[in-house]
């Protein structure tokens, strides 16, 4: 079973766009994530998880 | 919620070659969004579209949207005939892939990706680069966002 062993080609040139977005990207929150390992991102990124499902099970058995 | 831990102890307790792309490796990169499923590209290969439809028995997983009762079954035969699968397990959402858009084969992200020890199992995850370019191949109007971030993990990462 041959596999394709290269990505297609893609521009990676700036985006006018992307570079629109890029400026309401909150950094702090970068530099506070890179400081952690990449385990740690993870939990971290599941206790918010937990937190917003938690928001929403709350507001939905409120109704 | 999806159980991340669970997912990929089954995936790498059952030696299934893949490789972690989407939000989780975002996350692990050190993107502040939260993502709800796992995504992984994974080896198309007989022995090992034969280890994950084993590895992923238990879990047993549905196709993600469709509704109950269809006879579906993530075997060997299902696998080999499809390539991409959205799927609904007993422990979260995960989608299969056995190409992200973009030429993302397991072969081709294997020399762009790391291993790093997730729950204290060690995976390999795409670097943050081929993310980018994953996520720019896909062009999706919701990508754009997550793309300016992983750009900006990219820039702050240089500066360190």
């Amino acid at each position: 079973m041959a596999e394709a062993m290269e990505l297609q080609w893609v521009s990676l040139e700036p985006s006018p766009v992307i570079e629109a977005y890029k400026k309401d990207v909150d950094r702090t929150l970068i530099r506070e994530n890179l400081k952690l390992t990449p385990d740690e991102r993870i939990k971290k990124m599941i206790s918010v998880l937990r937190f917003v499902e938690e928001v929403r099970r709350t507001s939905t058995s409120g109704k | 919620m999806t159980d991340f831990a669970r997912l990929l102890q089954a995936l790498v307790s059952g030696g299934v070659e893949f490789i972690i792309i989407g939000g989780v490796a975002a996350t692990a990169h050190g993107s502040a969004h939260v993502t709800a499923d796992l995504d992984i590209v994974y080896r198309r290969t007989p022995q090992n579209i034969a280890r994950l439809a084993e590895a992923l028995s238990p879990l047993q997983p549905y196709i993600r949207g469709a509704p109950p009762g269809l006879p579906f079954q993530f075997d060997v035969e299902t696998i080999r005939r499809g390539l991409n699968f959205t799927l609904v397990t007993v422990a979260g959402d995960l989608d299969a892939m056995g190409e992200a858009t973009g030429g993302g084969t397991y072969e081709a992200l294997l020399s762009r990706s790391e291993t790093r020890l997730l729950f204290g199992l060690d995976v390999r995850f795409v670097d943050l680069e081929t993310l980018i370019h994953l996520k720019r191949a896909a062009g999706r109007p919701k990508d754009l966002e997550r793309i300016a971030e992983l750009e900006a993990i990219s820039e702050e990462r240089r500066k360190t």
